[in-house]
């Protein structure tokens, strides 16, 4: 059953947020969320939270309206930092653990073991203000966790780690998802996203453009990808002219190209011979979830991309 | 870099802003309403009491009114230590006034400045008394004007009779006038000793003299309706009570609009809406913030009460008699009245600190706070000035209108009760406009801070927050 998101649309003033967006989080699931900034990903991760609601079509969890199921079963982590700055770490995430209903002596249980494991039991008396950025993460992570919530939903949990804490994180989130929880994420590092989800959706101005098993989209978009290594000609200028060829990066270790479907990846190796070029590699390989980001969100999807939220309406 | 889709904008012109912006609006949290508001309210009062900004202006009011307190009384003690004394010459020219030539006019003089009392008691306490009478020969006119000149002599008073007329003072003294408190005690003096000498040269006896001076009979017949045997103590209560109504108001009205406006700063917030109800964070903010503002003013009345009934046994040591007239008014003053204070305090504070909440939720920065709020501080002050003024006369016609206004009820219908004008009805009624009032706008509010609370857009206009108000 899980999560089914189905049909949703939300519109702000002139600006619509979300066009008719459908996915489907299997229960259990690590799930990616993926979008350019803009793309509607916190509204939606608002919406299924019901924080918001959309203005057409449904959320349910297990066959449930969200509306319906209790706030207790949702963890959510904010992508910016939603805590008290002047509130002690311990005090505070006691407070958010028994406001989401747990009890003084579990949350109490809890917050030593997790404490530990994240080695932060050292700063448990200091204020939030007083923690380095990573382990403020640490504690905003922990104010979603400690009552043991069925579903996480979690907007840019390693943005702004480092990669010793990012990976102190990334155990956690492996250990939830051991004990079964289904986890929602956004993020903009598309390797965390090959290697820990199964499941993502593409999310681009609102709208679902890719979604399904992380396998089966990388096997749909097709081996069009080549990489060749010339030892005695490293900048193989000539590949520019071959007609079906498009380079799209030059690197010291290899050259990648994009070959349209229909060219026959030999006819790149034979002209290498023909031409004399001592062919130390050449590879065809499947895309990264980048290069499929980038295809279907294009350029807007940049960090330089002109900023949707700011300008409500300018853009459809 | 783009900041990523803060998902609430609001747009001024649209119509469908308000139904996008629905918080939680009910269902599971509503369960655990009291558990949720219990937590809130205990995280609101520890986290505000334990602040430092709280504990050193706690500290800093106890010590300025337990100073306050004491002020009369140190006041008194040193103006009965101090060692300045005023000397005074006198130099008779006129020959006997009034029958008094002398010694007799010298102790007439130090009588008449000093007071009987001081003098009664001057010898057995050894303070000295503030004037120092000595009569002097006209032959040393010259040495003693020297002697004002450069300070040695306070004031040299000359007096001279003109064949024929009234007599005539000549005052010298080093003092400028506009600082000298004495000029007026001479002068009064001076008057005194001509109207006695003049009835005396007009052939009165000493009867007739006296009774001319007797003071006319002056009986007050007071037909207002209610008796005024607590007036004064009341007016002190009422008075005492708008100023901590007024300063509990603001001090803690703006502590919840920070509060809210932090929580929405801090995006703290966006995990709060997920476990409680913007109806349970907003009452347990007021509540807990209002617990805290209700202990500090606590301590402060206590402590204040406390040092001021230290005065007396204090002045009793002191002066060896007891003076704590006000006070004892005031201690014995009807608890009711006290109760009322208590009662109309804690209204007061909950119906603007629901205003506060919902106008705190609508910044966007904390900063800017102190002028959003700024209507509500307007109307609290039209409530003090009002009470201000209506102490002299809690029966007017617009003095009762407008104690039945909930935002000025708790000043000036206490005004009035303090005054002794108004019937214990006119208060239940008071009491209940304020319970229908505080409902109507904390619905109000928490329909406003559901909306706000999340929105970081611009802020609302006046037309648009009544139009969320009416949703639903």
């Amino acid at each position: 059953m899980g999560l089914l998101v189905e049909h949703i649309n939300k519109t702000f003033g002139q600006f619509q947020a979300i066009k008719d967006l459908s996915m489907e989080v299997s229960e259990g699931a690590l799930f990616g969320f993926l979008g350019a900034n803009g793309a509607g990903k916190t509204t939606t991760m608002r919406m299924i939270l019901d924080i918001i609601r959309p203005d057409t079509g449904q959320i349910q969890w297990n066959g449930q309206e969200v509306r319906n199921v209790s706030r207790h079963s949702w963890g959510y982590l904010p992508e910016e930092r939603g805590l008290y700055p002047k509130m002690a770490v311990e005090e505070q995430l006691l407070f958010l653990a028994r406001l989401h209903g747990l009890s003084k002596q579990d949350a109490k249980k809890e917050l030593d073991e997790w404490l530990e494991r994240f080695q932060i039991n050292a700063n448990r008396k200091k204020k939030v203000e007083e923690l380095s950025k990573g382990n403020q993460q640490k504690v905003q992570f922990l104010a979603t966790i400690l009552h043991n919530p069925d579903i996480l939903i979690m907007d840019e949990p390693f943005s702004g780690l480092d990669p010793v804490n990012a990976t102190v994180l990334k155990e956690a989130f492996l250990e939830m998802h051991r004990r079964g929880k289904t986890i929602i994420f956004s993020t903009h590092q598309l390797e965390q996203v090959e290697e820990m989800c199964e499941d993502v959706v593409i999310i681009n101005k609102g709208q679902s453009v890719v979604q399904g098993n992380v396998r089966e989209i990388k096997r749909q978009h097709g081996r069009n990808i080549a990489r060749l290594k010339l030892d005695n000609d490293p900048q193989v200028a000539w590949l520019d002219t071959l007609p079906g060829i498009q380079v799209t990066k030059r690197r010291q270790d290899y050259i990648e190209m994009q070959i349209q479907s229909d060219l026959n990846p030999n006819l790149i190796v034979e002209a290498a011979l023909s031409r004399g070029g001592a062919v130390s590699r050449f590879e065809l390989v499947e895309p990264s979830l980048t290069d499929i980001f980038i295809e279907h969100v294009g350029t807007s999807g940049l960090p330089d991309a002109a900023d949707l939220v700011s300008a409500p309406g300018g853009r459809e | 870099m783009a900041r990523k889709s803060s998902p609430v904008i609001i747009d001024e012109t649209s119509e469908q802003v308000q139904h996008s912006v629905l918080i939680n609006p009910g269902s599971t949290a509503n369960q655990h309403t009291l558990r949720n508001i219990g937590l809130i309210i205990g995280r609101e009062y520890k986290n505000r009491v334990r602040q430092r900004s709280f504990i050193i202006s706690t500290i800093i009011m106890l010590v300025v009114v337990a100073l306050g307190a004491f002020v009369p009384t140190v006041i008194q003690y040193f103006s009965s230590t101090s060692s300045t004394q005023t000397k005074i010459a006198v130099v008779n020219n006129a020959g006997a006034i009034a029958g008094l030539d002398g010694d007799a006019l010298t102790r007439y003089i130090g009588t008449t400045l000093n007071g009987t009392s001081a003098q009664a008691s001057g010898q057995s306490t050894s303070g000295k008394l503030p004037f120092a009478i000595t009569t002097q020969t006209a032959s040393a006119l010259n040495t003693l004007q020297n002697q004002v000149k450069n300070g040695s002599l306070d004031i040299l008073l000359v007096l001279n009779r003109p064949t024929g007329q009234n007599l005539h003072f000549t005052y010298y003294t080093h003092t400028d006038s506009t600082n000298d408190t004495n000029q007026a005690k001479i002068q009064a003096l001076a008057q005194q000793l001509s109207f006695l000498d003049t009835a005396q040269r007009l052939g009165l006896t000493p009867a007739q003299t006296s009774s001319l001076y007797a003071p006319p009979g002056f009986t007050v017949v007071n037909s207002g309706q209610k008796g005024s045997s607590l007036s004064i103590a009341g007016y002190v209560i009422a008075i005492a009570g708008n100023i901590l109504i007024y300063i509990a108001v603001v001090l803690y009205g703006m502590g919840v609009a920070m509060g809210v406006a932090e929580e929405k700063g801090s995006r703290i917030m966006e995990i709060l809406v997920n476990a409680a109800t913007p109806f349970q964070l907003m009452a347990g903010k007021i509540i807990g913030i209002g617990a805290a503002g209700l202990t500090q003013m606590a301590c402060i009345v206590a402590v204040g009460i406390g040092a001021l009934l230290l005065q007396a046994p204090l002045q009793s040591v002191l002066f060896g008699s007891s003076s704590a007239g006000l006070l004892q008014s005031i201690t014995g003053v009807s608890i009711t009245l006290l109760l009322l204070l208590l009662l109309y305090f804690i209204l007061g504070f909950l119906l603007y600190a629901t205003l506060y909440a919902a106008l705190g939720a609508l910044v966007k920065r904390q900063d800017e706070v102190q002028n959003a709020v700024a209507p509500l501080t307007f109307l609290l002050v039209i409530g003090y000035v009002v009470s201000y003024f209506g102490v002299y006369a809690p029966d007017a016609l617009w003095m009762k209108v407008i104690s039945f206004i909930p935002f000025w009820t708790p000043m000036v219908m206490l005004t009035r009760v303090g005054a002794g004008g108004s019937s214990w009805w006119e208060v239940l009624i008071s009491i209940l406009i304020m319970l229908v009032a505080i409902v109507i706008c904390t619905a109000f509010a928490a329909r406003i801070y559901r909306f706000a609370v999340l929105m970081y857009g611009q802020r609302p206009g006046l037309r648009q927050l009544v139009r969320i108000a009416r949703m639903h």
